[in-house]
């Protein structure tokens, strides 16, 4: 029989005053008693970044080898001498150098031409698409990311499940599925020097919050306390970088970083997702160096600190870079790039089929492009974000996850390791 | 006194459809909540005698709303008292003083050294004035429906204070274009906005040039980093004209449309974006570095006639950029998009049809009056519905805001309370995107964020001025559920509270406890 951990945690938090027990041995009792067999270190993880602002996936993943990339970019192209080669074609950025080392051991993979059949070049409107997995349309509710957990509920014993870093929660986790935003790692629950007293407050909070009926408010507060409880237990916090790892300063790599120690901490964790921004390079982006260089720069390190931090834990894990569009193919007045079209995207990770640039290079002759202008989308995103969900996750129900979009394993790019 | 009853009781104001259950006393509660920043202690009594619609005529007429405690506090801010221009300067030399002192650092080899007195921490220090002085406006002012709408207004044609020279240009951006036009007319505020070097500069409107063009020589470049000529390198040239904007920027013509106007789904194309940016091509800042005001530059202005939603838009210089704004400020879609928000601003997080269509038709009548457009709102009977009483979440500003009202806490000249909200998610002009930070409760409520609010709430209870401590705990709730909670106080948080302080003894203890557990839980996040 499963126990509710609703019904425990109340029922701890008496046990507590009355048997002097204490509730966080049999909290995690109660945890264990709905816990899938296998390890959790053995448990899949996704972590999801998404590059809002729409990152110019040409002078992410450069096409070298196009004589159109330079004719169209004289002032910011990165220059062939510059580039990190992958394949002949296509190489990095030269700030994203640190991670060659991935690509040469075959753990990285780049998907290019991969974007939104919907044509929108509003960030609003594209990064909603991207986000609600329903291009084209915006009723939908929920997230897919939640949506995912709706259906395959196999380790929703966790609040840990699904976390988003950041004050709120974005619209890709937001749903019925539980799901939880985190700030700060360190600073999470509440701040009482004193644990007794702490411990006090917050079993106030959670009663006065278990009588908000049931909308947001309360189940929002259901899941907070949760997962108070289950980090006090795991202490996430003292995890410390593998030697020699260092993230570098700045949001990016801190939340990288929190998310290896939940990762190390065993709480469960499945879907981590963390927001970057700082793409939007209308003015003056740069080309080898410069505007885009640095925030290029800042997460090729933070990505491979954090492979290097997970070492040998990076089997189950693939992380994931989005963005809601790509950018015009000619720079613009201005020495930077309008909206544009499709974009490029990173997947590493051992289970991550990687050495390859995926999805059919659509080429940058102006009759190849989208609207005369832009990168053609040659891969919808759903099928690589259906892939990774249906081949490394263990998804069932893809048709669930994205409604209205039938996935077929044979569109799949092949991502990840069959 | 029953609502209706009020109604014929007060002097002025137009007849509405209020819920049958709700007294003058809930209408006033619900007032303050939407049109204010909450209730403070006793003033939903005060309202409910004044007259609730009475009252609200009185915030739609803020000019004859005496504002002295505002006026004065407002004098504890040096950040007013500098112009743009100022605020330029003393950025500029921030920056060279720090360039010198890294310069110096690595002349050294120390990169570790202390950084002495810092001229960017003062102007970052003035800058965060900014926030401060936004929680005390909100806070006391007595015209708090300009203040709700300053807000609004800031949010829909949002700037972030963290891009390059909207550093410097956001006070005035702020100052003396959003606040003055805040319950102006609709088309004057957009093409204020506009012209504003603040969101010239976000926007990249200030660099859209019509391709080809060129300056009128000698070129003082708005952009140029060192005087034209003097001691100038082959590279320095080049660096220069690769800076020199050379052909149209998009993002102002689309984000124009799509959030300030005609809303996304307002029926404009690819095609409407770029001739939008042509007609805006020469709409520019002059020399944005020393913090100068809008120039027009004719050199950098695409000759060419536009075509824009079908409407025919001849070359006509600077004139066709506000001919352009008067159109769309004046289109269907744009009176729709933009009562659609207000609605849920003041109604529900999804209003009803019934007042959007009425304040779209009050937008017509009125051509864009913004009072206008706000009475058609508050008299329609779906701001008084039981549905959408206590229906909305506060956004986090709301929540610090009226939690510092409710308890007679005087806003300090610390970054105490701008922290506060930036630790629940809204800190104060740093949203990047152009959409300004939303509404809907779905956008704030999880639980890190509830959490965050516990313990904002349990910091504010400590200074808690407008409950004083009781012995009676019975008669401490009470009260706390009539000063904080205009008696909407649930029996269940009650009981919670009550059983929470029945062994703390000490009646201050009792009171911080109180009130934080009653600030911090659910009914107050509602308004």
């Amino acid at each position: 029989m499963t126990i509710s951990r609703r019904v425990f945690v109340k029922s701890g938090g008496l046990a507590l005053v009355s048997l002097g027990l204490d509730p966080l041995f049999l909290a995690r009792a109660a945890f264990a008693s709905g816990r899938p067999t296998g390890r959790p270190s053995d448990r899949p993880t996704l972590v999801c970044l998404f590059q809002r602002g729409a990152v110019d996936g040409l002078n992410m993943i450069v096409p070298h080898g196009e004589a159109a990339y330079y004719q169209e970019r004289p002032r910011i192209a990165v220059p062939a001498k510059d580039v990190v080669d992958l394949d002949g074609h296509f190489g990095l950025h030269p700030s994203l150098a640190p991670l060659k080392e991935l690509w040469d051991n075959k753990s990285l993979a780049a998907v290019h031409a991969i974007g939104s059949p919907d044509g929108t070049r509003s960030h609003f409107d594209a990064q909603d698409y991207m986000e609600s997995g329903t291009p084209g349309v915006k009723s939908t509710g929920d997230g897919w990311m939640n949506r995912y957990c709706q259906h395959d509920q196999e380790h929703a014993n966790t609040p840990f499940r699904a976390v988003a870093f950041g004050p709120q929660l974005p619209r890709i986790l937001a749903g019925s599925a539980p799901s939880l935003a985190i700030d700060d790692l360190q600073a999470f629950g509440l701040r009482v020097p004193q644990e007794a007293a702490r411990d006090r407050l917050t079993r106030a909070f959670e009663e006065l919050y278990d009588g908000a009926g049931t909308g947001l408010l309360a189940s929002s507060s259901r899941e907070g306390f949760e997962a108070v409880q289950m980090l006090k237990r795991a202490d996430p916090t003292q995890y410390r970088p593998t030697a020699g790892v260092d993230y570098p300063p700045g949001r990016l790599g801190k939340t990288l970083l929190q998310i290896a120690q939940l990762i190390k901490a065993d709480v469960g964790l499945e879907i981590a997702f963390a927001d970057c921004s700082g793409w939007d390079t209308h003015v003056n982006q740069g080309s080898s160096e410069g505007q885009l260089s640095a925030r290029l720069r800042e997460l090729g390190l933070a990505l491979a600190a954090f492979n290097h931090d997970l070492g040998d834990r990076m089997r189950n894990i693939v992380v994931l870079t989005m963005s809601e569009f790509g950018r015009t193919i000619r720079e613009n007045g201005n020495s930077g790039t309008d909206h544009g079209h499709a974009t490029a995207m990173l997947a590493l990770g051992g289970p991550v089929n990687g050495g390859r640039v995926l999805g059919r290079w659509p080429g940058l002759g102006v009759e190849q492009r989208f609207e005369g202008r832009d990168v053609a989308v040659t891969t919808d995103f759903r099928d690589l974000f259906g892939e990774i969900l249906a081949r490394h996750q263990g998804a069932a129900d893809l048709g669930s996850v994205f409604p209205g979009y039938t996935p077929d394993p044979a569109r799949f790019l092949g991502a990840i390791r069959g | 006194m029953h609502f209706i009853l009020a109604i014929a009781l007060a002097a002025q104001g137009p007849a509405s459809a209020p819920a049958p259950a709700l007294t003058a006393r809930d209408s006033a509660f619900h007032a303050l909540n939407r049109l204010a920043y909450g209730a403070r202690p006793g003033e939903a009594d005060s309202i409910a005698r004044f007259g609730v619609m009475r009252w609200i005529e009185r915030q739609l007429d803020a000019d004859h709303v005496p504002d002295p405690r505002l006026a004065a506090r407002e004098r504890e801010f040096k950040i007013l008292d500098y112009d743009r221009a100022d605020l330029a300067g003393r950025y500029r030399d921030a920056v060279r003083e720090r360039q010198q002192m890294q310069r110096e650092a690595a002349a050294s080899g120390d990169s570790m050294r202390p950084r002495g007195p810092a001229p960017m921490r003062e102007f970052r220090e003035l800058g965060g004035e900014l926030q401060q002085l936004a929680i005390v406006r909100a806070a006391i002012s007595e015209r708090q429906l300009r203040e709700v709408m300053v807000d609004f207004w800031t949010n829909h044609f949002n700037v972030f204070v963290g891009k390059g020279a909207d550093r410097f240009l956001l006070p005035s951006y702020i100052e003396e274009t959003i606040r003055p036009r805040a319950l102006g007319n609709f088309e004057d505020l957009l093409i204020a906005t506009a012209r504003s070097p603040a969101m010239l500069f976000y926007l990249d409107n200030a660099q859209s040039v019509a391709p080809g063009s060129a300056p009128p020589r000698p070129f003082m470049s708005p952009f140029r980093r060192r005087r034209f000529g003097m001691n100038e390198t082959n590279e320095e040239r080049q660096q220069r004209q690769r800076r020199q904007p050379t052909g149209i920027n998009e993002n102002y013509a689309r984000e124009l449309m799509e959030l300030h106007t005609l809303g996304v789904d307002g029926g404009y194309n690819q095609q409407d974006v770029i001739n939008v940016a042509r007609i805006f091509t020469g709409w520019s800042i002059e020399r944005p570095e020393r913090g100068a005001g809008f120039v027009y530059h004719d050199w950098a202005h695409d000759q060419g006639d536009k075509v824009v939603l079908g409407q025919k838009f001849k070359s006509d210089g600077e004139d066709e950029g506000v001919q352009l704004l008067k159109f769309l400020a004046n289109q269907h879609a744009t009176m729709h998009h933009v009562s659609a928000k207000l609605c849920a601003r003041f109604v529900a997080d999804e209003p009803p049809d019934g007042c959007i269509d009425a304040a779209v038709a009050a937008w017509e009548r009125s051509r864009g009056d913004i009072r206008t457009v706000l009475r058609a709102i508050f008299t329609s009977p779906d701001f008084w519905s039981a549905q959408a009483v206590r229906s909305k979440v506060k956004t986090p500003f709301e929540f610090v805001v009226s939690a510092v009202r409710a308890t007679g806490v005087e806003p300090d000249d610390t970054p105490r309370l701008a922290q506060l909200v930036a630790r629940l998610g809204e800190p104060l002009y740093q949203q990047p995107a152009p959409t300004g930070y939303a509404e809907t409760e779905a956008h704030w409520v999880n639980s890190g964020a509830l959490l965050a609010r516990m313990n904002a709430a349990m910091a504010i209870a400590k200074d808690c001025s407008s409950i004083p401590a009781i012995d009676d705990h019975a008669r401490l709730v009470d009260t706390i559920d009539q000063q904080l909670l205009g008696g909407t106080m649930s029996t269940h948080t009650r009981s919670v509270i009550l059983e929470q302080i029945t062994d703390l003894t000490d009646p201050e203890q009792a009171r911080v406890m109180a009130v934080g557990l009653a600030l911090g839980g659910p009914d107050f996040q509602k308004q």
